[in-house]
């Protein structure tokens, strides 16, 4: 009659043991403490999240430091070089569970990316829009596995007065680090700006931010004798530099806000489940936990989503503007 | 920049990762994948069209089995009257020539029973016509003389006697 598969009774009390494990870490963690004046217990005691948003060294080859965070990033490719190796390495016509995972990633991405820029354009899209989103996905992911964050040395820092101890994990979810998230970025710039130059045309491309045919067009008024003409069409060409030169402006800033939103709303996500597992030990930072898988899909979709979008704007600059004046 | 941990080499780190996953993601999972995706949609359509073909085929088999048979049974219809029509023939045909036959022997019946006749009527003629020469002549014979008479008589009745005897 139950439909998880154990009988009532035992769901029943399944839900009494957790409510009391919330409500007892609730009562003898740090609230309880504050609120009843209780000494928390030595099993409750977890320490304040420590925020640093420089990933920390772990080890150093040469003068290079190996960070937390890269090492992190190795595992996710490894992990997902291996998985997809095995999947992928027999394929079969009729697909077995492995090979039906991969293709059912590879297929639903492709069909997503399809829908959006057509048949023609889906494959110079599909690579690198796929990897960006596998991989910001996989991060986030990883993050949330038990090992990550919490497994390393303890140190101990002095802030001002008081010292505290902290962990210096070994494994640190990789999307807090802003140089993955600005390496990221990056690739996704450059890969918009080279679409814009590569297919729409170098003359077409820089034409989208800066009207030069405008000013041609306006100097053929000159010859024709119209110098009201002239001087308008002139006028506007120093408008339509200095739009050119926001809009370029607006392409730089895209890094910025690529970079930040992912780093920052993982960043938040990690901090955030900090905080809720320094304040209720049990239970209630499972609820974050599902928050946190939600939020790394969605920041994977955003990522992947607007580099798809701002390729498709790049690749067809004079629709874009077309679109506008209409 | 420093304070977000910004660094130069850890950014070309992390390129040349993204960098190394996007190649090998593509040799591993993108390239084998998409042609298996790609082989698989053409074998579907294919086998489609090719579905499609044979219920066209089967259609048109089946339209063309029908037409022979719509002929075989307009042939087998247009025999039968025919045949019916050339009995009907040969039954007109052979009741004209019975009754034609019949006619011919009725006819020459009749003309034998005339001819009979007539040659009866003409005996019987001859007859009556010797019977009255011989009355008148035994009426005219009686002023004759005795011997003359005598002889007539023996005459007649030898002729009667041979008419008899006839």
């Amino acid at each position: 009659m139950s439909k998880l598969g154990c009988s009532s009774r035992l769901v029943v009390i399944l839900s009494i043991v957790i409510l009391a494990l919330a409500l007892a870490s609730f009562t003898f963690g740090p609230i309880g403490a504050k609120l009843f004046g209780i000494q928390v217990p030595s099993v409750l005691q977890i320490s304040k999240p420590h925020v640093s948003l420089p990933s920390e060294p772990i080890f150093h080859v040469g003068g290079f430091k190996i960070t937390n965070t890269l090492i992190s990033s190795w595992v996710t490719i490894i992990l997902l070089c291996t998985l997809f190796y095995f999947a992928t390495r027999k394929m079969k016509e009729v697909p077995g569970r492995f090979q039906a995972f991969a293709e059912l990633t590879v297929g639903g991405i492709y069909n997503t990316i399809r829908d959006i820029t057509g048949e023609k354009y889906a494959r110079t899209f599909f690579p690198i829009v796929a990897t960006i989103f596998i991989y910001v996905f996989t991060n986030a992911i990883l993050a949330l596995v038990p090992l990550w964050g919490t497994w390393g040395p303890i140190e101990e820092i002095h802030e001002g007065s008081h010292t505290a101890t902290i962990i210096v994990p070994f494994l640190r979810a990789a999307n807090t680090d802003v140089n993955l998230t600005l390496s990221i970025a990056l690739i996704s710039f450059c890969f918009i700006e080279f679409l814009g130059f590569s297919k729409a045309g170098t003359a077409n491309y820089l034409d989208s931010f800066f009207h030069f045919r405008a000013l041609g067009k306006s100097f053929t008024e000159l010859f024709k004798g119209h110098v009201k003409a002239f001087i308008s069409g002139l006028a506007f060409c120093f408008i339509n530099i200095y739009v050119g030169l926001l809009e370029i402006l607006s392409h730089l800033i895209r890094i910025v806000s690529f970079t930040f939103r992912l780093f920052g709303n993982m960043t938040a996500g990690e901090i955030l489940i900090g905080v809720m597992t320094f304040l209720v030990a049990l239970v209630i930072p499972s609820i974050f936990y599902g928050f946190e898988t939600l939020f790394g899909i969605l920041q994977a979709l955003i990522f992947a989503g607007l580099t798809l979008v701002f390729g498709l704007m790049s690749l067809a600059p004079h629709q874009e503007e077309g679109a506008e004046e209409h | 920049m420093e304070s977000i941990g910004i660094n130069w080499q850890l950014l070309v780190a992390f390129l040349i990762n993204f960098l190394v996953l996007f190649g090998l993601l593509t040799a591993i999972l993108y390239k084998p994948v998409l042609k298996m995706l790609d082989e698989r949609s053409a074998k579907i359509k294919e086998s489609l069209e090719q579905a499609e073909k044979i219920k066209e085929q089967a259609n048109r088999s089946e339209e063309q089995i029908k037409a022979a048979i719509e002929t075989a049974r307009k042939e087998g219809q247009a025999i039968i009257a025919q045949a019916s029509q050339i009995a009907e023939k040969i039954k007109e045909d052979a009741k004209g020539e019975a009754r034609k036959e019949a006619d011919v022997i009725i006819a020459k019946a009749r003309d034998e029973i005339k001819l009979e006749r007539d040659k009866s009527i003409g005996e019987l003629r001859s007859e009556f016509a010797n019977l009255t020469v011989l009355a008148a002549e035994k009426i005219i014979k009686e002023s004759l003389d005795a011997q003359k008479h005598t002889k007539l008589i023996n005459e007649v009745l030898e002729q009667s006697n041979s008419f008899k005897q006839n």
